[in-house]
């Protein structure tokens, strides 16, 4: 059977508004970046999300309003920024109904729900704030219809009395995106490197898309069977999707592109320019009083003419940095799909990426 | 600045780190300074250490500085590339197997006197659903406070050191002896030093509470109690030595030579 799509097509078919769904990889390695872009041009949202090691891709529908419950265990695109900074305002402003798990426990949740298990007991989060404290209320549990009921309970262990155990719902995905190496038509995979949580969360959901660097045949991937990770009857939507990771890496074939998360680093700190005005304006004042509580500091007094310049040239206009809605205009809503964004990153900028063979990474870069 | 007998206090609180691992243990690194204090032992003190990371790669040697414990260049050279929940069941198995052959590094933003951590938020005037600063959340670390003795990574300052901390995302010795226990922890594991920009805290045997073990050459008990938000015995500190310039000249040259995580100041 053959389940090649376009990008557009397969995004149209198999994500919903209001889907429980989950993403592969983890933060900057092997993200779904290109069906990210596909779902905000589209316009999917009210998702209920069981993020695992997340990094922009979902930094990126929260900044977008799309998510509508977020289930996280980190966020952040590690070694660019410290936490992924939409996901914290949407949280410091009061914008986003999330709970906490650790990784440990939410990435056991998806592998339980690949194992088809009713709920889990882990000797986890004891003691923690992961327990004590819950981000969505049972009251608020209650109205949403994908989030469960509960977000733990303590039980005894029936094979050991007396022992204290914290049970935990299982996920249960509508949707499941994957970016892999190589997949066929029939929806075989080959995951190169870790497989991290992919394999789970796709045997977990209900209908599943991948997009690949290689589309190869069925004959093909069948060639030595010790590669391939993922049974194609899982599978609903293949897409042929080159750099479908982009600006994040895949083993074997590329690295991380550190301009492009510079650039989000930056951009997202603010999310539009009104934001940035308000926020340089934050930031002279802050600098003023800094350097006026000691007069003498040169740095000081420089820093805050440097601050009050950039809050000027701000609200007259004049220099307004890139925002997060200027970085998406620019890389997601501009480009009409996978194929115009690839030209806009340029042919030699995506060759730098390569991974050099006898490292396994890209130093030109 | 090619002066190797200079350090600075990041190169100092690598250092530190590097000198607490032993010969064949098994080392839970992350990314940034753990991962640059967990090299100089690989490379040079102690090659038979074997550095595993959060994600599952096992036995990692990577060669350029990875920048998440994810990356290509810890997936590159490492002897088995396991998924997450394999890692987690390796750190769960090797208590329940009464092994002793794990360390584990772990950060935050404030600590409390029994090693709780936080890495969650800081509410300010607000609370855990609202709070002033929000950070990642646990990550791994909750699941190797929980299974494994830790070396925690802090900047020695005031508001990160405090008797009382805003939220726990990885448990220490909860509120004291037998504290773990009580919550269904494994009693037998918990943190065995804090290890900051100005020394090395350690836990009392009997009340599970820190105490200074070690300042550096630049640093003072006096320094560590005034960076310190709350009461810290200072009167069992002694001076740990910088190290050598082998040590500086490898970290500089060929661990982090672009300084991603260790930067060198000019001279």
């Amino acid at each position: 059977m053959n389940k090649v799509y376009s990008l557009h097509d397969a995004v149209a078919k198999f994500v919903e508004s209001g889907d429980c769904i989950s993403f592969g990889g983890f933060t900057t390695n092997r993200k779904p970046y290109a069906a990210v872009s596909e779902i905000l041009r589209q316009g999917q949202t009210d998702f209920t999300v069981w993020a695992g090691p997340a990094g922009g891709d979902w930094d990126m529908l929260i900044g977008e309003g799309r998510v509508k419950a977020y289930i996280n265990c980190y966020t952040a695109n590690s070694g660019y920024t410290n936490v992924s900074r939409r996901f914290r305002a949407a949280i410091e402003k009061g914008e986003l109904t999330y709970e906490d798990y650790s990784q440990d426990v939410l990435m056991l949740q998806l592998h339980a729900a690949s194992l088809g298990l009713p709920f889990l007991p882990v000797r986890l989060m004891q003691g923690s704030g992961l327990v004590k404290y819950w981000g969505i209320s049972e009251e608020q549990r209650k109205s949403l219809e994908k989030v469960d009921d509960l977000k733990c309970v303590e039980i005894e262990n029936p094979f050991n009395p007396g022992e204290k155990v914290i049970a935990v719902p299982v996920p249960k995905l509508d949707t499941a995106i994957i970016h892999v190496q190589k997949a066929s038509p029939d929806g075989t995979c080959i995951i190169e490197g870790d497989e991290f949580h992919d394999v789970d969360i796709a045997v977990a959901a209900r209908t599943v898309t991948v997009t690949c660097e290689d589309l190869v045949s069925d004959e093909y991937i069948r060639r030595d069977p010790t590669l391939t990770r993922i049974f194609g009857q899982c599978v609903d939507a293949v897409v042929h999707c080159p750099y479908g990771a982009w600006p994040s890496q895949c083993y074997n074939y590329y690295d991380n592109d550190s301009h492009a998360l510079k650039e989000y680093d930056k951009a997202s700190k603010y999310q539009d320019a009104e934001d940035a005005k308000a926020q340089l304006q934050k930031a002279a004042a802050k600098a003023e009083k800094a350097a006026a509580a000691k007069p003498d500091d040169e740095k000081l007094a420089e820093a805050a003419a440097k601050a009050k310049k950039a809050a000027e040239d701000a609200a007259a206009g004049t220099v307004i940095p890139e925002t997060f809605k200027d970085y998406l205009d620019k890389w997601v809503y501009s480009v009409k799909d996978h194929d115009e964004l690839l030209d806009k990153v340029g042919g030699s900028r995506l060759m730098r990426l390569k991974n050099e063979p006898h490292l396994g990474y890209s130093t030109r870069h | 600045m090619s002066d190797y007998t200079k350090y600075t206090k990041q190169e100092m609180q690598a250092y530190a780190i590097a000198k607490n691992i032993k010969e064949n243990q098994i080392v839970i690194v992350g990314t940034g300074l753990p991962l640059i204090g967990a090299s100089p032992p690989k490379r040079a003190v102690c090659p038979s250490c074997h550095p595993i990371v959060e994600s599952g790669l096992m036995d990692c040697s990577p060669v350029g500085v990875p920048r998440s414990v994810g990356d290509n260049r810890f997936m590159a050279h490492c002897a088995v590339q396991w998924p997450n929940v394999r890692f987690i069941g390796f750190e769960a198995n090797e208590w329940l197997h009464d092994a002793d052959r794990l360390v584990a590094f772990i950060g935050g933003a404030q600590i409390d006197p029994y090693g709780n951590v936080n890495s969650t938020c800081i509410y300010g005037k607000g609370d855990y659903v609202k709070p002033q600063t929000r950070f990642t959340g646990s990550g791994g670390a909750n699941g190797i406070a929980t299974y494994c003795n830790t070396i925690i990574m802090m900047q020695h300052q005031k508001r990160r050191f405090m008797e009382q901390i805003d939220y726990i995302t990885s448990c220490g010795w909860m509120d004291g002896p037998g504290g773990r226990e009580k919550v269904g922890l494994p009693g037998n594991r918990g943190p065995q030093m804090v290890v900051t920009d100005l020394g090395i805290m350690k836990f009392d045997e009997k009340t599970k509470r820190m105490y200074l073990a070690y300042y550096y050459p630049f640093s003072s008990p006096e320094m560590v109690q005034e960076n310190t938000g709350f009461e810290v015995d200072v009167s069992r500190a002694e001076l740990m030595e910088g190290p050598g310039p082998d040590i500086i000249k490898l970290i500089r040259e060929e661990i982090d030579p672009g300084q991603a995580f260790i930067k060198v100041p000019k001279e």
